[in-house]
């Protein structure tokens, strides 16, 4: 397939926008709370640099190795940036809320069964079978992303675990760009890429554009700042370390009584 | 078009709608949790009757939270319990009122992050009163509410009890000027 300009305008644009990103990332210092995330957006702009020098230099078979390795890397970095949001989210001390683990595993559960029967209704028109696992995973991946950000915010409200400033940002960015995706991917796979593939690739501009206006908005976002605190007092922190203790030990003797 | 294709799109359609309208409803509760002030949040708390929960509470556990273990201790009947309690509405009402001690736990914890620690044990201890509760409901479905109520209702009513005193601490330690407001409303 030749890459018309604008698909190279959208090329440039991706690996503008992540740069940009990922000096936001770096001057604000915000890398040292979402470590993962920040690999996510690094590997994005070498992906893009090694797909375009593949593109130019290499071989079809090189191309289409070296995609399917850093597309297989983009997921487990997109399922790692979720356990990110989620650690630091429902870790309020250091540990998973005990509270929420039975609702974790009925949340991922229901996310891939749902996602795998939709994945499963999909019927895509393509020439060669990897067409059809490339499509069907598209959407798979996109449906899976989608129900675990609304499932984070739906825990966080109901359990009363609040989103801090920055992980709302970035995780509202990202379930906003996965719901879309979903809708994307489905007209992917509805259009398919049979005799005519024009369908299929103003869908995939789309999504680059969607991307790309998430990708503003957490520019945006992160360089803000977080609202300011004031500092608890050495008398105070003491007291509350004292409380503390006085609950575990009330709570430990009053669940006694109800075993 | 094939009929598994009207399935496909039907289906995803109904999975988007549902995944937004679940976003949107869950966003604009965390944005009226996070818009909340200190009079409305005041507002959202359900009359109990103090002087009653503290009986039935310190009928079981003395003022610091240490369980009693004098003769004089876990001597209310079931029916006493029921009565100065307010029966399954009372605790409901103080159910209702385990989430707006949490979000006053949150309101402290807007200037002091350090707060969390609280927090996290009130959300916690709300969490637990919320089990009580549903094991109540359950045994009233099955006409088995009174011999429930003694093992259930009597330590969720002590919890609701230490939470209370645990805001006020909190409150009282962190010197804020509402605390006076806060004493009255619990």
């Amino acid at each position: 397939m030749r890459l018309t300009g604008l698909d190279l305008l959208f090329w440039a644009a991706g690996l503008a926008a992540h740069l940009l990103l990922l000096s936001v990332l770096l001057v604000r210092r915000r890398f040292r709370v979402f470590p993962i995330f920040t690999a996510f957006i690094i590997s994005n702009i070498g992906r893009t640099a090694a797909l375009l020098f593949v593109r130019l230099y290499g071989t079809k078979t090189g191309y289409f190795y070296t995609y399917w390795s850093l597309t297989a890397l983009d997921v487990v970095l997109q399922l790692s940036v979720v356990y990110e949001m989620y650690s630091l989210t429902f870790r309020p001390l250091g540990r998973w809320a005990h509270d929420l683990r039975g609702a974790f595993v009925w949340l991922v559960a229901v996310s891939i069964a749902l996602a795998a029967g939709l994945t499963w209704l999909a019927t895509p028109d393509a020439h060669l079978w990897m067409q059809v696992v490339v499509i069907k995973g598209s959407f798979f991946s996109a449906a899976c992303m989608s129900e675990l950000f609304v499932g984070m915010l739906v825990l966080a409200v109901r359990s009363g675990l609040p989103w801090k400033t920055h992980v709302a940002r970035i995780s509202q960015g990202f379930g906003a760009y996965s719901v879309i995706d979903v809708l994307i991917e489905a007209g992917h796979s509805y259009f398919g890429v049979g005799r005519d593939t024009q369908a299929y690739t103003t869908l995939s501009h789309l999504r680059m554009s969607a991307y790309l206006v998430c990708v503003g908005y957490w520019i945006a976002m992160l360089w803000r700042n977080a609202p300011d605190s004031r500092k608890l007092s050495e008398n105070l922190r003491g007291q509350l370390i004292q409380l503390q203790n006085i609950v575990d030990s009330d709570l430990e003797k009053l669940r006694a009584r109800t075993r | 078009m094939s009929i598994r294709t009207v399935y496909f799109i039907v289906t995803v359609a109904i999975f988007v709608l549902a995944l937004v309208v679940i976003a949107v409803y869950y966003y604009r509760r965390s944005q009226k949790s996070a818009q909340k002030n200190w009079e409305r949040l005041l507002k959202r708390l359900a009359v109990v009757d103090r002087s009653s929960i503290a009986e039935v509470a310190l009928d079981i556990i003395d003022e610091s939270g240490q369980r009693r273990k004098d003769e004089a201790s876990a001597v209310l009947e079931p029916s006493e319990i029921w009565k100065l309690v307010g029966g399954l509405e009372g605790l409901e009402a103080m159910e209702a009122n385990c989430a707006v001690l949490v979000d006053l736990a949150f309101y402290v914890q807007q200037w002091y992050p350090e707060a969390l620690v609280v927090a996290e044990k009130l959300r916690l201890s709300a969490r637990e009163i919320e089990w009580h509760v549903g094991r109540l409901k359950s045994a009233q479905q099955t006409g088995k509410l009174e011999n429930a109520f003694t093992m259930y209702a009597q330590p969720a009513v002590a919890t609701y009890y230490l939470m209370t005193r645990q805001v006020l601490a909190l409150y009282e330690e962190g010197n804020l000027a509402m605390l006076a407001e806060l004493r009255n409303a619990l």
